[in-house]
């Protein structure tokens, strides 16, 4: 049974694109409603990060229901970094009751690369244990094995690094997260396609759908920021040297350039079975991406 | 065994200002074997102390020392019993245990922890020790290849590695070897990869329930009381 | 373990008795004199003090310091590294510049008993020395016209001057000995007749052996002994132009060297076995050689015949075949190989035994030695006593001085009617060094004390100079210091962390089968790093003789003056006052108090805090960096000092009031002290402003 409108898409075979939205640190939510607004149509769905990097923000929760709101197909993103498995529970049963039924399962950033650098961090449970607690309660019963009043149902997603330096272990936990219940991944930011069609040739065994992680950078500086600072990223010298070549303010330019090109590439190869487009706070320029994607 | 690390010297002289005459208690075992409360360091601090108080001009402290072999065992800390008599406070340079040993026997007396007691760990060379254990009450080194992923591992997670290794270090501090990197080449090594294949089920974290006790039947007599 | 004491009167918990084992330099020597301590004490730089206790355990060291063969350098350890020390030519270095000359022993006399001592060679003057000393009169009875035996007659000039016999003779006269020379003993009854309570018979061995062969009576045949006794009196007699010597002991090599220094042009040595079994000393072989001695090795005379004023010697070659019961290979002569040679002189040095006139009525024995207890040295008399080459045949200047020693003891034992206990000797090192351990020393050439050129040799004054301050004290820190190292005096409060193993720079201290850490008494060098990083402090070294006890005496009896810094500076003992690499501290202008120390990396921290918490503007530590002798220790203070500056910062006090200064090829360590006092003093002054800026 499809669970949701995203599912529905996933099984359609169309090149998927989906998005993802940070929340703002405080209760304005207005530039994130722009955001929502401007992409809920041009795009499968959107994603919204959970403390992303560990920095404390607006909950993913709140964002995915304001995504609701405005008409969009959101992509609730859950962390175990910060709440116990009776929290996480919880949160997914007000989660399916507000109508959100897409989650990414994510173990989380740790406490040090954040804001909050003396806060306790949680990790009661990892990405695995959480995709098989969302199974868990879809046969109606919580993880203690109590029978549950009225059980969830999601489609569920979970994140996968094909360009980790040392291939084997990330192999091997992409397919514990299959063996859980997996049904699509989205990548770790890709940047060299030829890692990727490596990796899917691994993973085109597993009846799950692959979305290719495209980063937008705005410049070699962020991009070394990136490279030294957040978990999961590694920019090829190769493309900050690209990047460090342009003129100054056309930065983001090229940037917009380098995705549009490694998602029209991956679309018309069919590489993987589509894109999650992370451009990092500049979500403006995300339809003028896929114009230049996917026109033609 | 277990590994601690002295207070800045202004901390400990804060702590002690109420107080005029002072027993700096040190112990004999794990404090001794990391250089931070044996009998040298017991020494140096009540110098380090005295130093202070010159400098300073006051002259409020007066400074006596001892060691006992270990302060976790009751019959130990005993010993201290005919110097406490002429004392208004003590300063354990024992991990929290010892402190709270001392309090425990000598209840009308003050005692200030003079180091923060870090975790349990072996040394790696001189002068540098690792945590090894969490005393998590659920050992799980069979199916990590002796790798412990709760104090190696940033996150503590049992499914791992997550994302955040890049070149076999951890996302959250780059000096330090991805536990999860480690343990997949010793399963390797060993011929147990299976191992890391398998799903594990969430922490039972109900042994770590607090307070903690544990009774050794072999050992204990109910209705027998300690010293 | 537990001290409460208040913190202000903190103590060093040193242990203070000594737990040393004795090095096997000193169970070598026959007098088991303290040669660890005395050449400790000459490296660093305290000359009297190591004349002090060289006098406490030889009566006449300047005789010693020249012509003594030296079994402890043979026996010493620091020949497994590089090279032995030079502990002889140390000992004559320290009679020298500690002024042995001018000591004088005061004595009273105590008992009425008269000894006597029959024979003033270096047992019978030992002898006196020590009675004498106890309190008891003594006399003296010499044959020849000098005291001296064996040393005034048998030993050439050139390796012992006359005046150092005169000296001891003065001496000894000075002390209330009653010396009688030119006479002869012929009958100890009448000894024991003029009042005598005790003798020894002490008369030497100076009758050389005949070689019994025919023509040995011709002339132009002369005794070793003979020859050089006619020398020592001043005789000069003209051995021709070719002279041949007999034998293979030092009598050989010495009446050969005279023969040279008497314009004989060649001098052969003759001698029946190899360079290895000739038991002359190495270095005086070398010395024969280069001044232009031959020795024919493997040869024996067999005839002497008389021709043409000519000695005809015919030899015959001998071969080397199995060792004899001491160790050597034994010589048969090869048949047939006799062949002949032409000399001017012959000089037989082959051996010497004792004479006694039958009167002395005393039990003799193998190569007419006298017979004697070996614990009590008693003959078959009673209340005589024998000692020396007497009773031993030909042996060496310190045992005869042991022999004297042990007399005397043994005299005064009889006369007090106590009963002779055997001494109780310390436990002993009698292994060698292990590789691991030997690896790891810093490899330092001998040095040896200056010699005269060959050529300038051909005389009989003193060949043998004595060193120069700073190489004397270089080559005595090459000592090891066997057996007065590190020992864990407290197992029960081990806590087996581990430190002293890691802290070890030679690798000594070891986990044992029971995981005790033990470390072994005959491996360990003493560096005391182990001793001031232990955590529990627990090791101390077995006979610790450090200056640090004084730190507190220094800082009490100093005063702080505000406007004239006094900084304490903590230098090592060697580098200021020994081998010189510090020595340009003492120009440098500041007021400053040094505390010596030996080697800076038993400097604790304890101890530089306890200076400043006395209230000095500044401490400084003076090490010897690159020349240390010893391993790490720069690297060990470093890492102390900046301790002690982390403590410094929490506690109010500026870290630069603490300097570490090391001497080096580019450093002048007077100019770096000038700079730390002229920190602290400007560092003074700003906080004296900033006070009155205040107020």
């Amino acid at each position: 049974m499809v669970k949701s409108l995203f599912e529905e898409k996933l099984n359609s075979g169309k090149f998927l694109v989906t998005t993802e939205i940070g929340p703002p640190k405080g209760t304005d939510t207005s530039e994130l409603i722009n955001a929502i607004d401007l992409l809920k149509d041009r795009v499968d769905a959107i994603n919204v990060t959970d403390h992303q990097s560990s920095v404390m923000r607006y909950p993913s929760l709140g964002g995915c229901l304001l995504i609701k709101e405005r008409g969009g197909e959101p992509i609730l993103q859950m962390t175990c970094r910060d709440r116990n498995r009776l929290a996480l529970e919880a949160d997914l049963l007000f989660a399916y009751s507000r109508g959100i039924n897409n989650i990414l399962c994510l173990t989380g950033d740790s406490i040090d690369v954040g804001d909050h650098k003396t806060a306790k961090p949680v990790f009661d449970l990892d990405s695995v244990q959480l995709i098989r607690m969302v199974k868990t309660l879809e046969s109606g019963k919580d993880i203690a094995g109590n029978n549950l009043k009225g059980a969830p149902e999601f489609c569920v997603g979970a994140s996968v690094h094909p360009e980790a330096d040392f291939i084997e272990p990330q192999l091997v936990k992409f397919e514990k997260k299959v063996t859980a219940g997996a049904l699509f991944f989205q990548t770790q930011g890709i940047f060299d396609l030829s890692s990727l069609r490596r990796f899917m040739q691994f993973a085109s065994q597993f009846p799950v759908k692959i979305l290719a992680g495209i980063i937008v950078l705005a410049s070699a500086g962020m991009a070394r920021y990136m490279n030294n600072n957040v978990p999961g990223i590694t920019v090829p010298p190769a493309i900050i040297n690209e990047l460090a070549g342009t003129e100054k303010g056309k930065g983001l330019k090229k940037g917009i350039e380098i995705a549009a090109k490694s998602i029209k590439t991956i679309k018309d190869e069919k590489i993987c079975h589509g894109v999650h487009i992370m451009a990092v706070g500049n979500e403006k320029i995300v339809p003028e991406i896929l114009e230049m994607a996917l026109a033609g | 065994m277990i590994v601690a690390q002295q207070k800045p010297l202004e901390e400990i002289n804060r702590m002690i200002d109420p107080y005029e005459k002072i027993l700096i208690v040190g112990c004999g075992t794990c404090m001794t074997v990391c250089d931070i409360g044996g009998e040298r360091e017991v020494a140096l601090l009540s110098q380090a102390l005295t130093l202070l108080q010159t400098t300073k001009g006051t002259k409020k402290h007066s400074f006596y020392i001892s060691t006992v072999k270990r302060q976790c065992d009751p019959e130990f800390v005993e010993l201290l019993k005919e110097k406490l008599s002429n004392t208004d406070a003590v300063l354990s340079l024992g991990c929290g245990i010892g402190v709270q040993a001392i309090a425990e026997k000598f209840s009308d007396l003050p005692v200030l922890p003079g180091v923060n007691t870090l975790f349990i760990g072996m040394t790696k060379e001189q002068g540098v020790w690792d945590e090894r254990c969490a005393a998590c009450g659920e050992c799980h080194l069979e199916n990590t290849g002796g790798i412990c992923p709760i104090t190696r591992c940033t996150k503590g997670i049992l499914n791992g590695p997550c994302a955040g290794t890049k070149n076999g270090k951890c996302e959250a501090n780059p000096n330090m070897d991805c536990a999860w990197i480690q343990i997949y080449n010793r399963l390797e090594r060993l011929q147990q990869l299976d191992k890391i294949r398998q799903y594990y089920e969430p922490r039972n974290y109900l042994p770590l329930q607090r307070p903690k006790r544990f009774i050794n039947n072999a050992l204990y007599s109910a209705g027998e009381t300690h010293g | 373990m537990s001290t409460s004491l208040n913190a202000e009167s903190l103590v060093q918990v040193h242990q203070s008795s000594d737990r040393s084992f004795m090095p096997p330099c000193q169970v070598a020597c026959p007098l088991h004199m303290e040669i660890r301590e005395y050449v400790d004490l000459v490296a660093q730089g305290r000359i009297m003090e190591a004349l002090k206790v060289i006098r406490n355990g030889n009566p006449f060291p300047a005789i010693c310091a020249n012509v003594c063969t030296h079994p402890c350098e043979e026996a010493c350890r620091r020949g497994q590294v590089d090279s032995p020390i030079a502990i002889r030519a140390l000992k004559k270095f320290a009679v020298e510049y500690g002024g042995d000359r001018m000591i004088q022993t005061e004595t009273c006399t105590k008992y009425s008993e008269k000894v006597a001592i029959v024979g003033s060679g270096p047992a019978g003057l030992a002898c006196a020395y020590y009675l004498r000393k106890t309190g008891y009169p003594v006399t003296v009875f010499e044959l020849h016209t000098e005291i001296g035996g064996m040393l005034r007659v048998g030993i050439p000039r050139y390796r012992l001057p006359q005046y150092v016999l005169d000296i001891e003779g003065e001496r000894l006269t000075r002390m209330g000995v009653e010396i009688r020379t030119n006479v002869r003993v012929v009958s100890l009854d009448l000894l024991f007749e003029l009042g005598y309570k005790a003798i020894f018979v002490t008369v030497g061995a100076h009758q050389s052996l005949k070689m019994e062969i025919e023509g040995e009576e011709s002339p132009g045949v002369i005794d070793g002994a003979t020859f050089l006794r006619e020398v020592n009196l001043g005789f000069r007699p003209y051995l021709g132009k070719k002279v041949g010597v007999v034998g293979g002991g030092n009598v050989a090599v010495d009446a050969a060297r005279t023969a040279v220094r008497l314009g004989s042009e060649k001098v052969n040595i003759l001698y029946r076995r190899s360079r290895n079994e000739m038991p002359a000393d190495s270095v005086e072989i070398d010395m024969a050689l280069e001044e232009g001695i031959n020795i024919n090795f493997l040869v024996q005379p067999v005839k002497i015949t008389r021709q043409n004023g000519k000695l005809i010697v015919t030899c015959i070659k001998m071969e080397l075949g199995e060792a004899d019961s001491s160790g050597r290979r034994q010589a048969s002569p090869i048949k047939g190989s006799e062949f002949d040679e032409e000399y001017d002189s012959l000089i037989t040095a082959i051996g010497q035994i004792p004479s006694l006139p039958s009167d002395f009525k005393i039990g003799t024995g193998r190569g007419s030695t006298i017979q004697v207890d070996p614990v009590t040295l008693t003959t078959n008399r009673p209340g005589v006593f024998a000692g020396g080459d007497a009773v031993t045949g030909p042996a060496t200047v310190t045992e005869a001085l042991s022999a004297g020693r042990l007399a005397a003891k043994r005299i005064v034992d009889f006369l007090q009617h106590k009963y002779p206990e055997r001494e109780k000797d310390k436990e002993a090192i009698t292994t060698p060094l292990l590789e691991e351990t030997i690896v790891n020393i810093k490899k330092l050439a001998r040095i040896d004390p200056p010699v005269l050129p060959a050529k300038d040799r051909m005389d009989f004054i003193q060949e043998e100079l004595v060193y120069d301050w700073k190489s004397a004290i270089n080559e005595a820190r090459r000592c090891l210091r066997c057996g007065m190292g590190a020992e864990i005096t407290s197992q029960d409060e081990c806590a087996s962390c581990l430190t002293c193993l890691r802290t070890c720079p030679y690798k000594i201290p070891q986990v044992n089968p029971e995981g005790i850490v033990e470390i072994p008494v005959d491996q360990c060098l003493a560096c005391g790093l182990c001793v001031t990083e232990c955590p529990a402090r627990i090791i101390s070294l077995r006979k610790p003789a450090d200056y640090l006890d004084n730190v507190e005496e220094v800082l009490k009896n100093t005063r702080v003056i505000n406007n004239n810094p006094l900084v304490i500076g903590f230098g090592c003992q060697y580098g200021i006052y020994g081998t010189g690499t510090l020595e340009k501290l003492w120009e440098s202008k500041g007021r400053i108090q040094i505390i010596p120390v030996l080697c800076v990396a038993k400097i604790e921290t304890e101890d530089i805090l306890r200076s400043f918490i006395a209230g000095v503007a500044g401490v400084f530590i003076a090490g010897c960096g690159e020349y240390c002798a010893r391993e790490k220790t720069a690297a060990i203070i470093l890492k102390r000092t900046e301790r002690v500056k982390n403590i410094l910062k929490q506690s109010g006090i500026n870290p630069v009031r603490l300097r570490t200064i090391f001497a080096g090829k580019d450093v002048d360590p007077a100019k770096e002290l000038d700079k730390f006092i002229d920190d602290i003093s400007r560092l003074l002054l700003t906080q004296a402003i900033s006070r009155e800026v205040k107020t």
